[in-house]
């Protein structure tokens, strides 16, 4: 369905394989009324992720941040941080590349959801070389001002299990299954 | 630079804004560093029909927004060695292409516990060049040594 020619910006391995159409898989979506929230399991995400370098320069570069910290490896060495320091929202780019198209968490590429606003605490900063995986489970669901929101709790740990973050991610969401695939079609899914 | 400390911050210190001018080029390229290519933000002709914000253009992702009101934290923090332990956001008002994101913060809070886990919080918000707001923010700052 996309129309848009991203090669032209990769810069990254994962950018490569990563596959940018978000409609292919949409039938594997979650949706707002399907989710069974009496079972909270937590899940693995679908991928793990493990850090280069050029993945989060590619994430500063990509919010235009500039901070040398950030984005030249030989200036943060010599820093008290001791190498490159990752821009915290770059934790968006590792869990979207974790969570995938076939398990828990992919409503968060619904084509139609709209982003509220999202909370997150970071423990300690992602280093180069930490391989990252994800567990997942739902948060929370309510409808407000005729809005369908969604919450999942997202843990992101290291390759000894130690907790990095933790993000409460948040959309509002085409309600239905049939919603979602107006939007499919190029139709407005929504009746707020 | 002097050496910020957590007694030389004060409760109403203004941090250095923040500011980009955003277009389609710029939603594709954020689309590419976070992996989220969701339309809303990179097809502009699926938008024009689907309008999930009842507009007929692209917008730019919120994570893009976040990431400018928390660039104001970070460039005041990292030089310094401070780390930032939470974030939350809300967003007001979809950013259209064309648009000029200005983002601020000040220092609203400063929570004195011990050496070692003292923390200020910063009030962050978001403006287009209207002097719409777009987004607010809250950051943690914690001063580690």
């Amino acid at each position: 369905m996309s129309r848009v020619n991203f090669e032209r910006f990769f810069k990254t391995e994962k950018q490569r394989e990563f596959n940018t159409d978000f409609f292919t898989a949409a039938e594997n979506y979650e949706v707002w009324d399907e989710i069974d929230f009496c079972n909270l399991e937590e899940v693995d995400g679908e991928r793990t992720f493990e850090i280069k370098a050029e993945d989060m320069k590619a994430y500063a570069q990509g919010c235009l941040d500039d901070n040398p910290l950030m984005i030249d490896e030989e200036y943060a060495k010599k820093s008290p941080y001791g190498g490159l320091v990752p821009h915290p929202l770059f934790v968006t780019q590792i869990i979207f590349f974790c969570v995938g198209v076939k398990g828990r968490g992919n409503w968060i590429r619904t084509p139609g959801a709209r982003n509220p606003g999202q909370e997150m605490e970071l423990y300690e900063n992602f280093r180069v070389g930490e391989i990252i995986h994800i567990k997942l489970r739902p948060y929370d669901r309510y409808i407000k001002r005729g809005k369908y929101y969604l919450k999942y709790k997202i843990d992101l740990f290291n390759q000894d299990n130690i907790k990095k973050a933790t993000c409460i991610s948040t959309l509002i969401l085409p309600p239905t299954r049939e919603d979602m695939r107006k939007f499919l079609k190029g139709q407005r899914g929504l009746t707020d | 630079m002097p050496k910020l400390t957590f007694a030389s911050v004060q409760v109403g210190e203004e941090l250095p804004p923040f500011t980009r001018t955003v277009n389609q080029e710029i939603f594709w390229k954020y689309a590419v560093a976070s992996f989220d290519y969701n339309p809303v933000h990179n097809d502009p002709e699926w938008v024009k029909t689907a309008q999930p914000f009842k507009v007929p253009y692209t917008v730019a992702h919120g994570m893009m927004t976040m990431s400018f009101m928390t660039s104001v934290v970070t460039n005041w923090a990292y030089p310094h060695g401070l780390k930032i332990t939470r974030i939350t956001s809300k967003f007001t008002r979809p950013v259209a292409p064309g648009w000029t994101v200005k983002c601020s913060g000040v220092v609203s809070e400063k929570h004195v516990i011990c050496k070692g886990k003292n923390y200020v919080v910063i009030d962050l918000k978001a403006e287009n060049q209207n002097g719409e707001l777009l987004a607010v923010e809250q950051v943690e700052v914690l001063f580690p040594g």
